[in-house]
């Protein structure tokens, strides 16, 4: 095998032709693993809303909260052997709305926010919640706090501000929460009560939650509250639910980003080959020697096809030290299954940066082995005589 | 030979490498047009959607409900003048049990006037008629119909991500689009079937939303504030708009996709860019000694600076016309037609603008200057003793 070291110094001697081919992997390698990244973020804010203890309940037929209803009975939901309670609430219900505001960036453009209703025990319910300013809205009143993820970028919905619901009806943010990266995030949170009474909707709530003596329970509670006459409820494990809510989006995002980038590889793989087929013919004199040196052509087309997949790596490289920068922002999108906005940010994932990797190597790889088999084809004396 | 000459054979010294690089900037220049084209097409709809159509809806949420008696107050001619017909229509969230459709619009609407305000969408008068007779009657978008395997008489069940249980509906027509911008995947059924049904008291006597067609579309703006002031002060509030930012709101995040779309449409021009930088970089490093030996016999380095930028640009405007002339091929002769076809209510003119041809043209020529600059001014200032110096 000709030694690695003769085509690390190859590329190392043209450096702007090393420098524009690499540059150019690197921005297809960007906008791949960008997207990827932005999938990874979508999964991770739906993911972490979920624990394998916790069960939502939602009417049959519904597949998310928002277009949902449980009658009140569904405090009964709670009053069963598997259930573990919080606090001594059995069965947690909350009233998830979607209500339009006007961004504040001062566009006048308008988006849509998720509302949720609920409770001191729905609070309790996720100890993954923090306030992070401001204080807790007192119970029972029309005080709301706003998640971090989306506060300021709706006119009135910021700590101090307010926001109607119905005419002379508002909501007064007086706090900011977090909940380690959760999609709640991108959630305000009001009382359960107000918030019904507000939309008329006094008689039911979105969605039950409980939680379960042990994961394993699920199954059992599954079949008593499903076959119960009183209810015409379904039960689907949080992560389960947080995770059929993410697929379309990250799906989209993925599919999207990795449809465009690899349209932008077709590009960047030709000037792989340009610049590999340029070296092949400046380099054929070289080849000869090699070759008359005993180099079998197997050894030649390996030499050059691994030259053009450390070419396409060293691109990929560059272009993921450039994209782990878009971990420090984020980028709202719209859910199409909650119809509202989730704030999203760029996750960086082992599986982001192999696959971008990967990507690489196949870009070097096809871009290279025409050029390759060329040089494997070179004559020995045709070319020393050159 | 003349200098335009000289560079015209200059380029095909090496086929290979010219045919590569023309066939890269012709398929970047496609990628970036089609990404211009999905950016136009999304806000061309704007322009194509009728314009003397409003939409009202509840100020506050798109899933919240207004008060029947409302649709009296916009038809009111004393209390709103300008206003010709309205109609009303409630989001069933329909689902197909069997799962033939991923997705369609179900909407309970007023059958004695939905069609008269909706009028870019045709049905035969004899299905109107058999609507009026029908309680559980349902007419639906032929797109719609195909994928659902229906057709007129047959029975239809449905059911609803908001309303429980099964919905017998019986197919009474099929609707035929006169308007690109009609939406092919509608299915429409009776608002009274729904009104009247015990499953569906949460929106008992509430509609979805309000369509008027006004007299005048330059009014639009002074209708629409006149609208909402009528129910300004009453417990529901409503919000008026065209009608295609109603359709719009469904979907607003979709904006910030785009605005991705525009920063990566100049991504592609970077790669062309590098590309071409590379090859005319190559081509010039094989050629200092002819530079060399051309200053030697009188030619001035602005004439080596011409030779190198005009190569460049050459390549870069022939490759150019072959990505404006794929574009025109694939986009507007295969993928929009398509799209029109499909996906009409959000495209209906899915094709790549003149406009953005020019500008994706002009970007390429100047991709091409950009490529050309460094290595011709260097090339120009060699001094001839180096370049005639130098062996490869």
């Amino acid at each position: 095998m000709v030694p690695l070291r003769y085509n690390v110094r190859s590329l190392a001697v043209r450096k702007i032709t090393t420098l524009a081919t690499a540059g150019g992997i690197a921005l297809v390698v960007f906008v791949f693993a960008a997207a990827q990244m932005l999938g990874a973020g979508a999964q991770k804010a739906m993911v972490t809303s979920g624990r394998p203890d916790n069960v939502i309940i939602l009417r049959k037929g519904s597949d998310a909260e928002l277009s949902s209803a449980v009658s009140n009975e569904y405090k009964k939901l709670g009053d069963r052997p598997e259930v573990a309670p919080v606090n001594g609430v059995g069965a947690v219900g909350e009233m998830v709305i979607v209500i339009t505001g006007e961004l504040a960036d001062g566009s006048g453009g308008l988006s849509n926010v998720s509302v949720r209703g609920t409770t001191p025990e729905g609070i309790a319910f996720r100890p993954e919640f923090k306030l992070v300013s401001g204080r807790m809205p007192k119970p029972g009143t029309n005080e709301a706090m706003v998640g971090k993820a989306i506060s300021g970028r709706f006119k009135g919905i910021t700590t101090g501000g307010r926001f109607e619901l119905r005419r002379n009806r508002p909501l007064e943010v007086v706090g900011e929460f977090s909940a380690g990266g959760a999609s709640y995030e991108s959630e305000v949170w009001g009382d359960l009560d107000v918030i019904r009474k507000y939309v008329g909707r006094e008689s039911v709530v979105s969605s039950a939650r409980v939680r379960l003596t042990s994961p394993a329970a699920f199954e059992a509670y599954r079949m008593a509250i499903e076959n119960d006459k009183t209810f015409s409820v379904k039960a689907i494990r949080e992560p389960e639910y947080y995770r059929k809510q993410s697929e379309g989006l990250s799906g989209f995002l993925q599919g999207l980003g990795t449809a465009v980038a690899i349209l932008f590889s077709i590009a960047a793989m030709l000037g792989a080959a340009i610049t590999m087929n340029g070296a092949v013919a400046n380099r054929s004199k070289e080849i000869g020697t090699l070759r008359a040196l005993g180099f079998s052509k197997l050894a030649i087309l390996t030499s050059f096809v691994l030259e053009a997949i450390f070419l396409a790596v060293l691109g990929g490289a560059v272009g993921l030290v450039f994209v782990m920068l878009l971990s420090l922002v984020s980028f709202p999108v719209m859910n199409f299954q909650t119809f509202s906005e989730v704030v999203i940010g760029f996750e960086a994932t082992p599986e982001v940066i192999i696959s971008s990797l990967v990507f690489s190597v196949i870009m070097g790889l096809l871009g290279g082995l025409f050029p390759a088999i060329r040089a494997s084809r070179v004559s020995p004396v045709e070319a020393m005589r050159a | 030979m003349n200098s335009t000459t000289y560079a015209r054979r200059n380029l095909f010294r090496r086929r290979g490498r010219t045919i590569l690089t023309l066939i890269t900037i012709a398929v970047a220049g496609l990628i970036f047009n089609t990404i211009r084209t999905v950016d136009y097409a999304w806000k061309v709809g704007v322009n194509e959607a009728a314009k003397d159509r409003l939409a009202t809806r509840h100020k506050v949420s798109i899933t919240m409900q207004l008060p029947k008696r409302y649709i009296d107050d916009i038809r009111d001619p004393a209390k709103v003048p300008g206003i010709k017909a309205a109609t009303w229509a409630n989001w069933f969230g329909a689902k197909d049990p069997r799962g033939r459709a991923q997705f369609f619009a179900g909407i309970a609407v007023d059958h004695q006037t939905w069609f008269d305000v909706m009028d870019e969408m045709k049905v035969e008068p004899a299905a109107l008629e058999e609507w009026k007779r029908t309680n559980n009657g349902a007419i639906l978008g032929d797109l719609l119909a195909k994928t659902l395997e229906v057709k007129v008489g047959d029975d239809l069940t449905i059911t609803s991500d908001i309303y429980p249980g099964d919905w017998k509906l019986k197919v009474v027509g099929i609707y035929t689009p006169l308007r690109k911008t009609a939406d092919r995947n509608s299915l429409l059924f009776r608002w009274d079937f729904l009104n009247n049904d015990p499953r569906a008291t949460y929106s008992k006597e509430k509609i979805g939303w309000v369509m008027s067609r006004i007299d005048d579309p330059s009014k639009s703006a002074e209708i629409s504030r006149a609208l909402d002031k009528l129910f300004d002060e009453r417990d529901d509030q409503t919000v008026t708009m065209s009608e295609r930012t109603f359709q719009l709101s469904f979907l607003g995040g979709f904006s910030a996709i785009l605005s991705a779309f525009d920063l990566v449409s100049v991504v592609i021009l970077l790669i062309m860019l590098l590309v071409l930088a590379n090859t005319v970089a190559m081509s010039v490093r094989e050629r200092l000694h002819e530079y060399g030996v051309l200053r030697a016999i009188g030619f001035s380095p602005g004439a080596i600076f011409g030779f190198i930028l005009g190569e460049s640009m050459l390549l870069a405007a022939v490759g150019g016309l072959l990505g404006i002339v794929l574009t025109l091929l694939l986009v507007n002769g295969v993928v929009g037609p398509a799209i029109e076809e499909n996906m009409g209510g959000f495209f209906p003119y899915f094709r790549a603008p003149t406009a953005a041809l020019v500008m994706a043209f002009i970007g390429t020529l100047v991709v091409g200057a950009a490529s050309g600059l460094v290595p011709a001014i260097g090339a120009s200032r060699r001094k001839v003793t180096d370049s005639l110096r130098r062996v490869d």
